[in-house]
């Protein structure tokens, strides 16, 4: 599903490369945590596969398709294929909740009628049934992020990538959210998850890829957080 | 594509940004009108010139049945007329020349003075009564003696008008109205452009999020970008309509009810010059505003 080969990148004015060499293999369905200290290169790769940078060096296939060779008018088709959540949910403050889930799919044309059974549906699958109608700064941290995961997730992507998600909740909050990205996972989603919270990475039992410097230091299957906790 | 979200973005951009917006659109409708009188102003000079002839050109008219002149006997032959070219052709003094027929002589009058007069059983003049005439440009204002004293003694030549130095203070004054006016909007023409670019800057920051969440989903680049495009063309059309009123509002208060009846020596700008001068903005007007959209939105809208 995702596929680097060799890949740099380094970006303009920095000597020392943000990736070096990085080759990493992640099939479909598959759920992997990307772990490293800050500036080790995680928001980096992730970047790389949403093609918001072209790499400098090497090849990156996503879904089959070689990104970095993309037309810029084809790149945001291949969005369209990726679901992105972030820490600070970035959310419009001034739509509800459903019209924020919505929104996705209004600007990529989709028609009112899918609109109106994908939205509850998809608020239903992340656990804000009846919340539509709230505005986020209604909502608690875990339910404002719940409801980014559902607009990432309503227009069903293949991927769904997650840029430390947990980031800014507490840790009962954040079991609940990992549960759900389980659950996204358990459709047939690929997950991939960058992460400092040592304790979900123990606790999930998931693919490791730890960065650090720009480079795979350790792809372990079922791994741990860092040997250091 | 759903176009719902696009015009209710069109809406707010145009409400939330209305100071920049009224701004945009006051000095497109000066700089617009600027750019349509000098274009009046030029077809001005034109029509003025195919009367009385540009600021090159002299006219030798031919002899005419009856004419003023005794020394010609009759309408002039087309032996005559040969004669005529090839010491016009054989000047060093001659850029370049034309005959001008009866009938297009007999045309200019009733355009200068108005058809109505040349109707009816007993009309002013008719085409017969016209001379025909030799139009001469030449390479040099100044080197004009060689050619006027020789033709003027040939056979079938009536005369030569050289209405050069008294027409030489209106197109004068034509020209520098012309530049003046733009001169001035191209002064405006850069205001409006500096504004366009600080409306989107502005905009693009107000709908960050949005246009970052639309990035993030996939939204293509047009649709990102045409709540902007809309906007540039939406203050487009009202300075361009603005501007097409006041310009016919000069037409009429100005030319058709002031200068018209006074000064009937020279051909005047019509309706046909006024709607050449508004296709001229209403094409400048869409572009001024398209233009740094499109290079901005580009900028800022990147994928």
């Amino acid at each position: 599903m995702i596929r680097f080969e060799k890949v740099t990148k380094t970006y303009a004015g920095m000597g020392h490369p943000a990736l070096d060499q990085v080759s990493v293999d992640v099939d479909k369905g598959e759920f992997v945590f990307l772990v490293g200290a800050s500036g080790s290169g995680k928001s980096t790769f992730l970047r790389l596969i949403l093609r918001e940078y072209r790499a400098s060096s090497g090849r990156i296939y996503v879904a089959g398709k070689e990104i970095n060779r993309l037309a810029g008018w084809k790149v945001p088709r291949l969005r369209r294929s990726i679901g992105t959540v972030f820490q600070d949910f970035r959310l419009l403050p001034n739509k509800t909740v459903s019209e924020n889930v919505a929104f996705a799919l209004q600007v990529i044309g989709r028609s009112r009628s899918e609109i109106a059974t994908l939205v509850p549906e998809t608020l239903e699958l992340v656990g804000l049934e009846g919340k539509g109608d709230r505005m986020p700064d209604e909502l608690s941290g875990g339910e404002q992020q719940r409801v980014a995961i559902a607009r990432a997730f309503v227009n069903r992507p293949m991927i769904l990538i997650a840029d430390e998600p947990t980031g800014n909740l507490d840790p009962t909050t954040s079991v609940g959210i990992m549960k759900l990205l389980d659950r996204i996972n358990r459709t047939g989603t690929t997950v991939l998850m960058a992460t400092h919270d040592a304790g979900i990475v123990d606790q999930m039992r998931k693919r490791v890829i730890e960065l650090d410097d720009g480079r795979v230091i350790r792809d372990q299957a079922q791994g741990v957080y860092g040997f250091q906790h | 594509m759903q176009l719902r979200y696009v015009f209710s973005e069109l809406g707010q951009g145009l409400r939330r940004n209305l100071t920049m917006h009224v701004a945009v659109v006051l000095t497109l409708f000066v700089s617009l009108t600027l750019v349509g009188l000098g274009v009046l102003l030029n077809q001005q000079a034109d029509k003025a010139a195919s009367y009385w002839g540009s600021q090159l050109q002299i006219t030798v008219w031919l002899c005419k049945e009856k004419d003023d002149n005794p020394a010609c006997t009759g309408e002039v032959t087309d032996a005559q007329k040969q004669a005529i070219e090839k010491v016009t052709k054989d000047n060093p003094e001659v850029a370049d020349y034309h005959f001008e027929s009866k009938e297009q002589a007999f045309e200019k009058v009733k355009e200068l003075l108005g058809p109505d007069k040349f109707q009816g059983p007993n009309p002013a003049a008719t085409a017969a009564d016209m001379p025909q005439s030799l139009w001469i440009t030449l390479k040099d204002p100044d080197q004009y003696k060689g050619i006027t004293s020789a033709v003027v003694g040939l056979d079938g030549v009536s005369g030569i008008r050289d209405a050069r130095q008294t027409l030489k203070p209106l197109y004068g004054s034509i020209n520098a109205l012309q530049w003046g006016a733009l001169g001035t909007a191209a002064f405006l023409v850069i205001a409006a452009l500096l504004l366009v670019a600080n409306t989107i800057r502005l905009a693009a920051f107000a709908r960050r999020r949005e246009i970052g969440i639309m990035r993030l989903v996939g939204a293509s680049t047009v649709y990102i970008a045409l709540p902007f495009l809309l906007e540039a063309l939406v203050t487009a059309l009202i300075g361009v309509t603005l501007a097409a009123g006041g310009l016919g509002a000069f037409m009429y208060f100005g030319v058709h009810q002031r200068i018209e009846g006074k000064l009937n020596f020279i051909p005047w700008v019509g309706g046909s010059e006024y709607v050449v001068a508004v296709i001229a903005i209403a094409i400048l007007g869409p572009i001024l505003t398209l233009l740094p959209t499109l290079v901005l939105t580009r900028k800022y809208l990147k994928v």
